[in-house]
């Protein structure tokens, strides 16, 4: 054997095994950050699913016994995070509020997911006038600055739950199909295309099932930042008092509007429902990151 | 360079069509109709028919879109319903606040992130990399309005060393001739004044810049891990010349280039985090303009203010382009 045949055999020998994923997913748990990042978002999607059966208290439950010495009660044994102005436990409003920040930010990323998606491959595709038009629109509303839009779209539908996640899934739909559009645009041109084409494959079915697959992983990437992104930007929405109506909701965000005037006597009510956000914020973070290292083909094969 | 500049100007047309096209077709997705909208509870069918009439809502759509561009293109973006004042000269008394305190939190930002960077990758894989690693991670996902109310909970409520909200003192009577009053204070030579507004800036533009603050780092430190191995750094090196000279002549200059992109995509943020930060610290500038807007239904101050932040944005990031290019010959050829 040459020098040059034993090196060709050790890179097949170190060569991954079992295809993108897999190796990707053997990437992703070598990875500190991104097993936090599970752990993170684990607990929070936990918390929204059993908020019901671990909450010590209905989180829109008022006890105004709490206030009446002042506001508001620190932590104590019987409420472990303290209450509100309202005397609302503050530990119930926030596993409740895990549900809230959990079903917008899925939904709305879901929305500029599938549409950005949808506009993104047209455009990359079938390029052409379809292209031009799509880009062009999209470029008008990357042209507005994120959170700006949504601001704008909710102040258009009125403040809601509901017009939140239009809001941020209208602002996530341009990152997405120029994300995938520049993807589709690079797969386009690769062998297997050509060869699938040459073979008689229908045009659509070699979008969906060759092109697609292939220009999938930064999306993965891109989707599960913009989770980040979203819960942010709801909580930014819910803080400038535009989220749900109903003051007794336990969103984070909204939570967050009130406790300007407590900063002084309970300084809790600013920092719990924030703490909240940050750790499901920084875990769809920690995730990202990883899997944006675990899916970049330039790092394949190596632990 | 001149044709590279020229061509990006024709880029700027259709953008800026398409957003008054948006712009205007946001008012058009109120609830209801929008002379519905613009008078709130006091809509009787007679009024509403002047209304239609007064502002043409009952012409064709394509007529009202052409009327309203001539208007705009004549500077006039209509009157707000609240103070009854012209938008333009709102929008002129309110801008910069908000510029004052994006350029304070950018230059937090570049002035802390670019050292911060550099040294994390000269240290890379070492504990100050690790820590600011997870530093500039934890940046990003702090929402700025909580680390602004918590900023103020500690430098302002309990320490007490900061004032909490507005630009300056309440008691304050100066003049303001450029309403930026970091520079008004600098041109009347007024220390006292300098001191009062700088100390009203810190705690908003902290908190402002916080998240570019993180990405800055983080790009500066990828770019730097890039340049260092690059063969110029290493004749450089070979040559003899002093660490020093090469860590600023050849690697800092090139790492920069990357860095400067990434600081005018950083304006988008800086804008839509105002609102957000000028809640928090109260600072009298476009974003609150805009909240308080929304909740008086002031939809022609929305409308123009929406137009106004989007035509910054857009003109702040052929600026950068351009002086990207003037910095980068390599991107004007192309």
């Amino acid at each position: 054997m040459s020098l040059a045949e034993i090196e060709a055999y050790v890179e097949e020998e170190l060569a991954p095994q079992g295809g993108l994923w897999r190796d990707a997913w053997r990437r992703l748990r070598r990875n500190p950050g991104a097993l936090v990042g599970f752990g993170l978002v684990g607990l929070f999607v936990f918390i929204a699913i059993f908020a019901p059966v671990i909450s010590p208290y209905d989180p829109r439950a008022q006890n105004l016994l709490l206030v009446a010495h002042g506001c508001c009660q620190g932590p104590t044994w019987a409420h472990p995070l303290g209450a509100d102005q309202l005397g609302r436990d503050e530990l119930s409003r926030i596993f409740y509020g895990a549900r809230f920040s959990l079903v917008i930010g899925v939904v709305s990323v879901s929305v500029g997911l599938s549409i950005g998606l949808v506009l993104g491959s047209i455009a990359g595709y079938l390029g052409g006038v379809a292209d031009t038009v799509i880009m062009r629109t999209m470029d008008v509303m990357l042209s507005i600055p994120g959170l700006l839009l949504a601001i704008g779209i909710v102040a258009a539908l009125g403040p809601g739950l509901w017009q939140i996640m239009i809001a941020v899934g209208t602002t996530n739909v341009p990152i997405f199909a120029r994300l995938l559009r520049g993807s589709i645009l690079s797969q386009k041109e690769n062998d297997f295309v050509l060869a699938a084409r040459s073979v008689g494959v229908p045009r659509r079915s070699i979008l969906v099932s060759h092109i697609l697959p292939n220009a999938i992983s930064p999306v993965i990437v891109q989707g599960t930042l913009a989770l980040a992104t979203a819960i942010i930007d709801v909580a930014g929405l819910g803080f400038l008092g535009l989220g749900p109506q109903d003051p007794g909701t336990p969103e984070w965000g909204t939570m967050l509007t009130q406790v300007d005037r407590y900063l002084q006597s309970a300084p809790f009510l600013a920092i719990v429902p924030g703490v909240a956000i940050v750790i499901s914020v920084l875990g769809f973070n920690l995730i990202g990151d990883g899997l944006r290292e675990a899916l970049d083909p330039k790092l394949r094969g190596r632990a | 360079m001149l044709r590279f500049v020229v061509r990006r100007l024709l880029l700027l047309v259709p953008i800026l069509l398409g957003l008054s096209i948006l712009v205007f077709l946001w008012i058009r997705l109120l609830p209801g109709s929008p002379a519905q909208a613009l008078l709130g509870e006091r809509a009787t069918p007679q009024l509403i028919k002047q209304i239609r009439h007064e502002y043409h809502l009952d012409r064709p759509l394509y007529e009202q879109y052409w009327g309203y561009l001539t208007t705009i293109a004549h500077g006039d973006f209509g009157v707000s319903i609240s103070s009854r004042r012209s938008v333009a000269w709102e929008f002129g008394q309110r801008f910069p606040a908000t510029v004052e305190l994006a350029l304070a939190a950018m230059i937090f930002a570049i002035a802390l992130g670019i050292p911060l960077g550099f040294l994390a990758a000269k240290r890379y894989g070492g504990w100050f990399d690790q820590v600011s690693l997870v530093g500039s991670l934890l940046g990003i996902s702090i929402p700025i309005f909580f680390l602004g109310l918590v900023l103020k909970w500690i430098f302002a409520v309990k320490l007490g060393w900061l004032p909490s909200i507005g630009r300056e003192d309440v008691l304050a009577t100066r003049p303001h001739p450029t309403n930026l009053y970091v520079l008004d204070a600098i041109i009347r030579g007024d220390g006292g004044a300098l001191w009062d507004a700088i100390k009203h800036l810190i705690l908003p533009a902290v908190a402002l810049g916080s998240i570019p603050l993180a990405i800055v780092a983080r790009i500066t430190r990828a770019a730097v891990l890039d340049v260092q191995n690059d063969d110029y750094v290493r004749t450089a090196r070979a040559k003899g010349l002093a660490p020093r000279i090469v860590d600023t002549r050849h690697v800092l200059r090139n790492a920069l280039l990357p860095v400067s992109t990434i600081i005018g995509l950083q304006t988008g943020l800086l804008l839509s985090g105002a609102i957000l930060t000028e809640t928090v610290f109260d600072w009298p500038g476009i974003g609150t303009w805009l909240e308080a807007a929304i909740f008086n239904r002031d939809y022609p101050v929305i409308q123009g203010g929406l137009l106004f932040v989007a035509v910054v944005f857009v003109l702040v990031n052929l600026l950068v382009d351009v002086s990207y290019a003037v910095i980068n010959p390599r991107i004007r050829v192309s």
